[in-house]
């Protein structure tokens, strides 16, 4: 199936909210989406509503940063560490693990719906079964102190689309591919542009990789951050992706950014592998679409808000974005 | 027996590191060599009699933010992402970023009204070092300025005030400074690394040569002495002791020195390392200790970076105040938490925070505070101080206070005496114990 041409990018509907939205979820033919906020709630809404007015589902105990559909089931996570499994049928919560010791930053499905994966702080990633909320593997890859001797972050964590990857990604860079079935490690990548510890002005550090995405063939594996940053009060180097053939450990493509600062929190490509888009943000939010294979930047578009995830339709014309205050959904090929 | 005057002569006007730092030495010296005469004044010369009070300030340059550390709001828009801990204060919440210093709270007073109405770096950093404004013809002595001069011993072999900022940003607005109390009482600044750069004896000159120099000074001195008297060859005799004793010092700065255990236990970063040291310098007896530990100015990424900075700062504090107590330190040390401001309790677009300067937090632990207590309140959002409210002023007559000190004491500056505090500032007398 032919993806859309990105140039046909074109604002749908822009939705204010009291609150930032750190995650969504959305099942496919389906306008009913789900969101983990900062007032700690997870909320279904619907899109296509003439009026949008998302209704509570159930809270956290803090930013709900993870939420993913498996089938008719949402598992969300939060910086409380825990997940929670919930009955969207039913609407109600099946089960809530106390599943990391530190924030959860990110919590995905499998494409079949099988499995759930959860990264966190605790540098650990963990496969649970979808259906029972078991644990199926505990995945350690990733140092849990930077060089520097502080606490490291587990940002990013991505599913291939046939399921048998996973990979991860960490605040210093390293990227670490997974057989999803055996649990084993297959390679690692690095990226270490997109950590930048600030050893002589502020002692302290920004960054990590906070977006990780498979090529449909499980080939390239896509990673996205934010370029080295000279002034690291703000978010402001630029929004930035990387390119690996991951079984060679090797970078194949690098987009370094040019119009836009700030990290790039999700990456999607197209199913005929024609584009990758990126979305993250500082201040102020962007899509960018990028063709890998020419290693050119298509196009490069302002989002009114920091988007800190995207929901992606199958067919690629429709992308959900979420960051703050705001929900922002774009078409494509109309 | 303290001084409590200030004559305003030329004899503050001596700069230690100047005569400390070869060249430049050797210029002061012999420029000025009445200027000696401060380190000979009998009044000075015979120790200070009080017990020797002394302060780490953990300086927090940039401005932490109080919702991350002293004073969370869990649950409130703004209160960001941080659980609250209960700690072994009753009733007393902090960040759960710092359970280390949650079980010590005891030792230590929250002070979370703070509203110093200043929002900028350098003239805020200014002001919380110097608990005032400068007058446009009088600049006023910063804390550690202060505590030199009132706690410092004259025939002490350790610097009265030494300052750690390593990091670049925001230095050179924050630096300490000794205003109308003189170069006498200006701080020993390191900021290239943890060892003074000047005390270090000349490779090219052995102990031995340094000891014979004097031997042959002292001799030479002695003849030129017999038949006169002359408090500038005393104060020459007592200012070379004096450099001598601070070059004496120069293990103090060095880490090493200390049992690995006790490295181990500090931790292994450069704020640990300078905080392990201000301990030493302390227990050797030097009044004033900052620990310069910048940057906290978390415009984007706020909880991220206090997620990697405010573990480091409970891991070091706690271990401070327990060295401290374990030596029998506490009562006579007071250690501070300050910066020049907080942080917006709003989170903008970069989930970072702002300058705040209307309802943020400082800590002050041991010597005469009263631990275990907590002083004002900001409002369920953080945005304003509801009860309690202290000003910068407020606060430093409070320190002085549980220094021992009278914030009113004088100082003269020519014939104007000029109080510790502003005029009509008060120390809050609920926190003195």
């Amino acid at each position: 199936m032919k993806a859309p041409n990105p140039d046909t990018l074109k604002l749908h509907k822009d939705h204010s909210r009291q609150v930032m939205t750190f995650s969504v979820a959305r099942a496919e033919g389906s306008d009913t989406a789900y969101f983990g906020c900062s007032d700690f709630k997870v909320y279904a809404g619907d899109l296509a509503a003439a009026k949008f007015e998302p209704k509570e589902l159930f809270a956290h105990e803090s930013y709900v940063t993870g939420v993913a559909l498996a089938g008719t089931t949402l598992v969300s996570g939060g910086y409380d560490g825990k997940l929670t499994w919930f009955d969207t049928a039913g609407k109600k919560v099946i089960r809530t693990h106390d599943a990391h010791a530190k924030w959860i930053r990110k919590v995905i499905a499998s494409p079949d719906g099988a499995l759930i994966a959860s990264v966190a702080d605790d540098m650990v990633c963990k496969l649970w079964d979808a259906k029972t909320g078991k644990i199926v593997h505990e995945l350690r890859g990733h140092k849990e102190k930077t060089p520097n001797d502080f606490g490291s972050m587990l940002y990013a964590v991505c599913f291939s689309n046939d399921g048998a990857l996973l990979a991860t990604g960490d605040k210093v860079g390293h990227v670490v591919v997974w057989d999803a079935k055996s649990g084993k490690e297959l390679g690692t990548c690095e990226a270490p542009v997109m950590y930048t510890w600030d050893k002589v002005q502020r002692l302290h550090s920004i960054g990590g990789i906070r977006s990780l995405a498979f090529s449909p063939d499980g080939k390239l594996l896509a990673v996205g951050g934010m370029g080295k940053v000279g002034n690291i009060d703000h978010l402001e180097g630029k929004a930035r992706v990387e390119v690996f053939d991951w079984k060679a450990g090797k970078q194949t493509a690098e987009f370094p950014g040019d119009k836009f600062s700030g990290l790039v929190n999700r990456l999607a490509w197209a199913l005929d592998s024609s584009w990758l888009v990126g979305a993250g943000g500082a201040g102020e939010g962007f899509l960018v679409f990028f063709d890998v294979k020419a290693k050119k930047t298509l196009r490069q578009e302002k989002v009114m808000t920091h988007v800190h995830d995207f929901a992606i339709t199958a067919a690629a014309d429709q992308i959900t974005c979420v960051g703050h205050n705001r929900i922002v959904t774009y078409k494509l090929g109309a | 027996m303290p001084r409590n005057t200030f004559c305003g002569s030329a004899a503050h006007a001596i700069d230690r590191r100047a005569l400390l730092g070869g060249a430049l030495a050797g210029a002061a010296l012999a420029s000025d060599m009445t200027a000696l005469n401060a380190l000979a004044a009998p009044d000075v010369n015979k120790a200070l009699k009080k017990k020797q009070k002394r302060v780490i300030l953990l300086w927090l340059a940039g401005g932490a933010s109080q919702l991350e550390t002293w004073d969370p709001k869990p649950g409130a828009t703004t209160g960001g992402p941080f659980r609250s801990i209960q700690t072994d204060v009753p009733g007393l919440r902090i960040s759960e970023l710092m359970p280390k210093m949650a079980a010590r709270m005891k030792t230590t007073c929250v002070i979370r009204g703070l509203n110093t109405r200043n929002g900028d770096h350098g003239s805020a950093a200014l002001t919380m070092m110097r608990g005032r404004r400068d007058e446009a013809a009088l600049r006023y002595p910063d804390l550690g300025a202060v505590v030199a001069r009132e706690f410092g011993l004259t025939e002490s072999k350790v610097p009265d005030y030494v300052t750690f900022y390593t990091q670049t940003e925001g230095r050179s607005m924050a630096p300490g400074a000794s205003g109308f109390l003189g170069a006498r009482y200006a701080p020993m600044e390191l900021t290239t690394n943890n060892y003074p750069e000047f005390i270090k004896k000349l490779d090219g000159i052995t102990d031995l040569d340094h000891l014979e120099r004097a031997d042959l000074r002292n001799v030479l001195g002695k003849g030129f002495e017999k038949g006169r008297s002359s408090d500038t060859l005393n104060s020459q005799n007592e200012a070379y002791q004096r450099v001598r004793g601070i070059m004496a010092s120069e293990k103090l700065f060095d880490v090493t020195q200390e049992p690995q255990k006790v490295r181990d236990r500090y931790g292994p970063t450069q704020f640990a390392e300078q905080t392990l040291i201000a301990r030493r310098l302390v227990e050797a007896g030097v009044p004033f200790v900052r620990v310069g530990r910048a940057w906290w100015d978390s415009h984007g990424q706020n909880f991220e970076t206090h997620q990697e900075m405010v573990p480091e700062l409970d891991h070091v504090m706690a271990t401070l105040l327990d060295d401290l107590g374990e030596r029998g330190l506490l009562d006579d040390v007071m250690v501070m938490t300050l910066a020049e401001f907080g942080r917006t309790p709003s989170i903008n677009a970069s989930l970072g925070r702002d300058h705040f300067a209307s309802a943020w937090s400082c800590t002050i632990s041991g010597a005469g505070i009263k631990r275990g207590s907590v002083y004002g309140k900001s409002d369920p959002k953080g945005n304003t101080v509801v009860a309690e409210e202290v000003d910068a002023g407020s606060l430093f007559a409070t320190v002085y206070s549980a220094l021992g000190l009278d914030p009113h004491k004088n100082y003269y500056v020519g014939s104007r005496p000029i109080p510790l505090v502003n005029p009509g500032v008060e120390p809050i007398k609920a926190l003195v114990s």
